[in-house]
């Protein structure tokens, strides 16, 4: 059941990356981390009928990749505040989705407001702590979904 | 009668999407009004008449839900096409929506022409080569 439901937040998450910012994920498996480039967490949760939380975790440079996609601007023409937008509404749309997929469309659900801070330590991505975690490879970058239903 | 539009979500991302996605389609619109929250909004509105807002549900402040209403509420704003642009997929809320006054939905992430299709009639913009619809009619109620 775990392993499904984080095989389920795996396919909407590249599934909005690849429809919002024509990203695609990679069959490659990208462990090794750049300690030079700071890692975001991104979280955002829903609450209603069930609750659940996602936090997205990322380096600054993937924020900024992703921003240019959306915007249609070079990579290094993206600004920090226009990434961390770009994280944040990425955010909310694969918690949108994430919501009717686990939960259906029948109950009303409200999506908190998207928060990122920059993390203190690189993340683990082999985190296996209960959560439905899934680390995953963008176009050479290792990312980070962590999945916590809190019923 | 005016062309403008508004556009009310807390990303500016979305914002910077969504006034793309018009320009490329050929709305012709007179002017682009933004707003991050639903206070914002309101104040836009006070200053600016416009043919359509397209909004998101979930900002902070005021949001899409609360603006609705408070747009609902108002002799002067009662009558403009809402459109909803939102991550949201509960049927209910739609049907909130509907209640409140908004014409379509469009749920993110969309793609261009869904939006394209869903402001061309409240525009008055009739389809041509440079603007050809492929909605399905899935994203009006």
């Amino acid at each position: 059941m775990q392993e499904q439901k984080a095989a389920t937040l795996a396919t909407i998450f590249s599934e909005v990356l690849a429809d919002l910012a024509f990203m695609f994920t990679d069959d490659e498996d990208f462990s090794e981390v750049d300690s030079s480039d700071p890692w975001l967490e991104t979280k955002i949760g829903y609450r209603g009928a069930k609750n659940g939380d996602l936090i997205f975790r990322c380096t600054r440079s993937f924020t900024k990749l992703l921003a240019s996609n959306l915007l249609g601007v070079d990579q290094d023409q993206a600004s920090d505040e226009q990434a961390n937008d770009a994280a944040k509404e990425f955010m909310n749309i694969v918690c949108g989705q994430l919501v009717t997929a686990m939960h259906g469309t029948d109950d009303v659900y409200n999506l908190t407001i998207p928060a990122i801070e920059r993390m203190k330590t690189s993340p683990d991505l082999s985190l296996d702590d209960g959560d439905y975690a899934s680390t995953i490879s963008v176009e050479n970058h290792s990312v980070q979904l962590v999945y916590s239903p809190t019923e | 009668m005016s062309r403008s539009v508004l556009i009310v979500d807390d990303s500016a991302t979305i914002r910077q999407m969504v006034k793309k996605v018009m320009d490329i389609a050929g709305l012709n619109v007179d002017e682009i009004f933004e707003a991050s929250n639903g206070i914002e909004a309101l104040a836009q509105l006070a200053d600016h008449e416009v043919a359509v807002v397209v909004v998101d549900i979930n900002m902070p402040t005021m949001n899409g839900i609360q603006f609705l209403q408070r747009m609902k509420g108002n002799e002067k704003l009662q009558h403009i096409p809402i459109v909803i642009a939102s991550t949201e997929g509960s049927t209910a809320r739609i049907e909130q929506m509907k209640e409140f006054g908004a014409v379509a939905y469009i749920r993110k992430p969309f793609q261009p022409e869904q939006l394209r299709d869903a402001l061309m009639p409240l525009l008055g913009v009739k389809e041509n080569a440079g603007t050809k619809s492929g909605n399905s009619g899935d994203d009006f109620f």
